[in-house]
């Protein structure tokens, strides 16, 4: 499986192009946006294809529409513009009549680098959150984005899937060791520090430990995968012996994971300290290439272990 | 066309229509709260689709798979609707005396957890992108039923409506219906003082829709283009552009912006009464 070279965005639509051979109720819905699949849909499967045009708001409604009337249908669009261009809609369509519309949003955090900030994923998972009867995934590798495309018909309410272009080196060998049930995977047992991370900041995060292993720190590694609902219980009994928490995610700190972990820990006799590391609260302004930017506000792995060390240190 | 509807019948739906505002009023008034000249304006449109045979729903069973899609847009024309469906057996007519009251399903704007409410509306510019859903998944399945969105034209401004509008008539979505409540007010003022809708008929054709004019308080001209509706050979969607007053039946209310939302007390209520015929009677 290791020599899986596809990214989320391609082993997920070759995943949802297989399911919809199986099941014509599925709909996939773009707002002119594309990925290598979509011409096999268009042409194989052209009454479950629509290219609804540069119109989010209105995609929304028709998902809202054909849900209704138990079609199972999947939006796409570039992160931004599928979660915050028609939010309202997302809120009063699809959460308030708790439609299973499954949202799907490509580009986390700085994926589209050099597009600049309109086109940048860095507070979807905030907005998102806020929304009841909503679900949030954000996968950390391809293996589980495919999984994640098949239609879950148990599903009340709408899902946000958050993918990225990368998704590769695979943080998992098999399906079976994503688990859905939990929502989150445990990469490594730590005593002094976990690191909780989220999308492809996870393979960041096991790149981290790496290094901070090899300085005599004992760190584990979570992949948060389901964002909401939270799986406070089960995560709070991985966490809670250890000293520190750190937080990983290519999103504005404010209102993403760190904020979630953040509102558990609050409540928590004795808890670990946390550190929230993700991008701070502001608009790049510049430009360049995914790790240009994530130099630039300190997301790359040499900058992590630097500023964990000197927390653990200080 | 005059002879579309019997005599008889034009009496009936003209009573109907009474007792409708009336029922308003006192819903209302009982709640201190609810849209009265929003309602007002679209009692004829609602009474023609609902009583005239041009919308197949069934009371005792709401979510008949093949019954018509009814979605009011303009959320706002919630207590117009609910005594409608409380008249047609869909819930009790008692809950109508619990309008927007505390614990009750009915509130000022609708929510599809009610029977016979199809979609959450309230905001505007909802219906049309979830009704042109409806009608396309309708295509998709075979099935015949009708959808149809009652929309204010001060909703007209929210972009989404456009871009369901384009996106119907790409999809020849001809099963598909919008009416324009065209009463010319929003909840702040007259719509040409400040973002003008005109002309609304060709901005509707211009889009690829068939688009007709009509009174939006006749009787007989809302049954003529009902039974047009459903009865044309167009690929086209079709617009109702329904020329109306907003507050249509109480003098003071009418075309004046202030009674958007607005519930008259004292005095007023006693004008509003007695113009409705409703004094010392039961409603």
């Amino acid at each position: 499986m290791k020599h899986w070279v596809e990214g989320m965005r391609d082993s997920f639509f070759r995943s949802l192009l297989n399911e919809a051979k199986k099941n014509r109720d599925i709909v996939l819905i773009v707002s002119d946006t594309g990925a290598i699949c979509h011409d096999e849909f268009k042409e194989k499967l052209s009454e479950q294809y629509i290219n609804i045009g540069i119109a989010e708001q209105n995609m929304i409604g028709v998902a809202a529409g054909l849900a209704m009337s138990g079609k199972i249908v999947y939006v796409y669009a570039i992160v931004p513009f599928v979660t915050m261009r028609c939010y309202e809609q997302i809120r009063v369509d699809l959460c308030c009549m708790k439609l299973p519309v499954n949202i799907v949003g490509i580009g986390a955090g700085f994926d589209y680098s050099t597009l600049g900030a309109t086109h940048h994923g860095t507070e979807d998972i905030s907005l998102m959150r806020s929304l009841p009867n909503m679900t949030i995934y954000s996968p950390a590798d391809s293996l589980t984005a495919s999984l994640l495309a098949k239609p879950n018909h148990q599903q009340i309410g709408p899902k946000y899937i958050r993918l990225d272009r990368t998704g590769f080196p695979l943080i998992y060998n098999n399906k079976e060791d994503v688990d859905f049930s939990k929502g989150f995977s445990v990469l490594g047992k730590g005593k002094d520090l976990y690191i909780i991370a989220t999308g492809r900041m996870v393979y960041a995060a096991l790149q981290v430990a790496e290094k901070l292993v090899a300085k005599s720190i004992d760190v584990g590694v979570i992949d948060l995968f389901r964002i909401k609902p939270f799986n406070q219980e089960m995560i709070w009994n991985v966490v809670k012996k250890t000293e520190r928490i750190v937080t990983l995610e290519e999103h504005f700190i404010t209102g993403g994971i760190g904020s979630t972990i953040s509102e558990m820990l609050a409540v928590k006799k004795d808890a670990p300290v946390l550190k929230s590391i993700g991008i701070p609260n502001q608009f790049c302004g510049i430009y360049g290439e995914r790790k240009y930017l994530q130099q630039w506000c300190k997301l790359d792995v040499d900058s992590i272990t630097k500023n964990i060390k000197e927390w653990i240190e200080k | 066309m005059k002879n579309i509807i019997s005599k008889k019948d034009l009496k009936g739906f003209k009573e109907k229509a009474n007792w409708l505002r009336k029922k308003v009023l006192e819903m209302a008034v009982g709640a201190g709260a609810g849209h009265i000249a929003p309602s007002f304006s679209c009692v004829e449109i609602l009474i023609s689709l609902y009583y005239g045979g041009f919308l197949h729903v069934d009371g005792k069973n709401p979510d008949w798979s093949e019954r018509d899609r009814f979605i009011l847009s303009k959320g706002h024309a919630a207590p117009a609707l609910y005594a409608i469906l409380a008249d047609k057996g869909f819930f009790p007519l008692s809950d109508l005396d619990y309008f927007a009251k505390e614990g009750s399903h009915l509130g000022c704007h609708p929510e599809n957890s009610t029977p016979g409410i199809e979609i959450f509306t309230g905001s505007l510019g909802h219906g049309l992108p979830v009704g042109a859903g409806l009608a396309l998944s309708a295509k998709l399945d075979k099935k015949k039923y009708l959808v149809a969105a009652l929309l204010g034209d001060g909703e007209c401004h929210e972009g989404p409506v456009w871009e369901a509008a384009m996106f119907a008539a790409q999809y020849q979505l001809n099963n598909l219906l919008a009416i324009i409540d065209h009463n010319g007010l929003s909840a702040t003022g007259v719509l040409k003082n400040y973002l003008g809708v005109e002309p609304l008929k060709n901005k509707w054709e211009a889009f690829g829709w068939d688009a007709v004019l009509v009174d939006g308080h006749s009787f007989e001209e809302l049954f003529s283009v009902l039974k047009f509706a459903s009865s044309r050979s167009s690929s086209k969607p079709l617009a109702v552009i329904a020329l109306t007053t907003k507050g249509k039946g109480i003098s003071f209310m009418e075309n004046n912006p202030i009674w958007h939302y607005r519930v008259p007390k004292g005095e007023e209520l006693e004008i509003a009464r007695k113009e409705l015929n409703l004094v010392n009677k039961e409603v």
